[in-house]
């Protein structure tokens, strides 16, 4: 297997990806940092109002 | 060359094998035939993020030696496929759907593509997905680099995400399979919105080696087919221990329908107000429907409370503080402002600022979680919910809009933190077309205990012998 000009071509210029796909990095709105941080800080919230034991270990083992 | 007829597009993973076994084609004129087709029509979807033509008719040779010297390799021999663009092929584009990465290049396979060509499966494409499959928080349908899924029932409705292009191409009958991601409904959204039968796995029994990691603890692999019974021939051979995936479970799964339990040992757990009151109007018929469907197979249907829990601020705060950590450079880069989505870049450059005690306070609470939805399992064998509420939405409208804005949302939950949940507790999903809204495919999801894929798998296989809404195909296909 080899990556063919024609391929890395087809994924870097398609037309598609370059309508969808500003040339300029879009200027992010600062409302929506704004929101997103308001979600952010809202799950926080909504975690701190359940009371756990304090024993209960992190969820990182999945074996079952 | 033999011709491939249309309906060879929509076969089963059985029926192509037993085709190539009786020498109806040759495994080089079933991959040419898929390949072209994948070329030809997955742009009209947006499904296509790379054709892999060459490779895969290469590859199909090889299987046509094998199947001359009558080595069979099991039912997926000679059967092509696709797979998210989120999986690495060897030196070939691996873009995650996103501008930033377009020209991202690895140098070995992901664990899936190689297991999958160890049993002769041909790979033809790569497809189209959300960018960073929406880690960030994606607004619009357009967040991908090859522009919005459109789905193949009706190309002003999205195929859903974020994998797009792995559901569009099975419900196109571009692939007779496909292999996409799931982090929190990236299989069971489009999968119910295309009208394909698709498998979450439980966390953990499918490697992810090779896969662009959002989240290391809620990433999971799985398949995109036309059949519950293709989902398990499917799994069988994908799942097994990797040691080059830190989350594998170390199991193997072995596909068993028949030792299935008859349906009328199995209790099935339920909420009536998901099918009668948060299931949008349209789809209610359809949902109410399948119920009925399942009743008449011999399960009992058990009224079922779901445990409370903030599941979807567990869940949000769980990601982001992941996929932080994982996307720190491309934000730190300033690349990440090359991204289609401005809501996705705002969600990925926020995340950075997600505290460790709000992280930690989440994982411990989804170990309480766990405990919870594990204890319903005591009582019923699998749970149904609907796939989503209703069908796919249109593909110029934000994802953030509802739907019914004055309507009041009802006062139970039911199971509407499903997904959430399900993916919180690695649980595992199948996703079964159930009828039609709007004349665009709804679909169920049967949702068991961790390890309980022969189970979701044998109530699937019920479902499609008393329907035929998994046959069905989209116009113009």
């Amino acid at each position: 297997m080899k990556l063919t000009r024609r391929k890395l071509a087809l994924v870097l210029t398609s037309g598609v990806a370059l309508a969808q796909t500003p040339s300029t990095p879009p200027a992010i709105p600062d409302d929506l940092l704004q929101e997103a941080r308001k979600r952010n800080q809202a799950n926080a919230a909504a975690l701190a109002g359940e009371q756990i034991p304090m024993a209960t270990e992190p969820a990182f083992q999945f074996k079952v | 060359m033999a011709a491939i007829r249309s309906d060879v597009f929509f076969a089963t993973i059985p029926e192509l094998n037993a085709r190539l076994k009786a020498k109806e084609f040759t495994a080089e004129e079933l991959a040419r035939s898929f390949a072209d087709r994948l070329a030809q029509l997955g742009p009209r979807y947006n499904a296509l993020a790379l054709p892999l033509n060459q490779e895969a008719i290469r590859a199909a040779k090889e299987v046509d030696k094998e199947l001359k010297r009558e080595r069979f390799r099991g039912p997926l021999q000679g059967v092509p496929y696709g797979v998210k663009d989120l999986l690495s092929f060897a030196g070939q584009p691996t873009t995650w759907g996103a501008k930033p990465y377009a020209g991202q290049v690895f140098d070995y396979n992901a664990t899936v593509i190689e297991k999958l060509a160890g049993v002769g499966a041909v790979l033809t494409g790569k497809l189209a997905m959300v960018e960073l499959a929406g880690g960030g928080g994606y607004r619009l349908p357009a967040a991908s680099l090859t522009g919005p899924g459109l789905n193949p029932w009706d190309r002003t409705r999205w195929s859903g995400g974020s994998s797009s292009g792995s559901a569009a191409a099975v419900a196109a009958g571009l692939v007779p399979f496909a292999i996409g991601s799931e982090t929190s409904g990236s299989i069971v959204t489009p999968a119910s919105f295309c009208g394909v039968t698709a498998l979450r796995p439980t966390y953990g029994l499918v490697s992810r080696h090779g896969a662009m990691a959002l989240s290391w603890t809620l990433d999971k692999l799985g398949p995109f087919a036309h059949t519950a019974e293709d989902c398990g021939l499917i799994l069988q051979v994908i799942a097994g221990a990797d040691g080059k995936d830190p989350g594998s479970a170390g199991k193997s799964f072995y596909y068993t329908p028949q030792y299935a339990r008859p349906m009328k040992d199995l209790r099935i757990g339920f909420a009536p107000v998901d099918y009668a009151e948060w299931a949008e109007p349209s789809a209610r018929p359809a949902f109410e429907a399948a119920l009925g469907v399942l009743k008449a197979s011999g399960a009992q249907l058990v009224e079922t409370k779901f445990p409370r829990f903030p599941y979807g601020a567990a869940l949000s705060t769980i990601l982001a503080a992941e996929q932080a950590s994982i996307f720190e450079p491309l934000i730190a880069s300033g690349k990440v402002n090359e991204l289609a989505d401005p809501a996705q870049i705002a969600g990925l450059k926020a995340s950075l600022e997600v505290p460790a005690k709000d992280y930690l306070k989440a994982m411990r609470l989804r170990r309480l979680m766990q405990e919870a939805i594990v204890r319903i399992f005591g009582e019923v064998d699998a749970l149904v919910a609907p796939g989503r509420a209703g069908p796919a939405s249109k593909v110029d409208q934000p994802l953030d809009r509802s739907v019914s804005p004055s309507a009041a949302a009802p006062k139970d939950p039911g199971f509407r933190a499903i997904i959430q949940a399900g993916n919180l507790a690695g649980l595992p999903a199948l996703v079964l077309p159930c009828g039609f809204a709007d004349g665009l495919p709804v679909a169920l999801q049967v949702v068991g205990a961790p390890y309980s894929e022969n189970t979701l798998l044998a109530v699937g296989r019920e479902f499609q012998g008393r329907t035929d809404w998994h046959k069905r195909r989209p116009p113009g296909s």
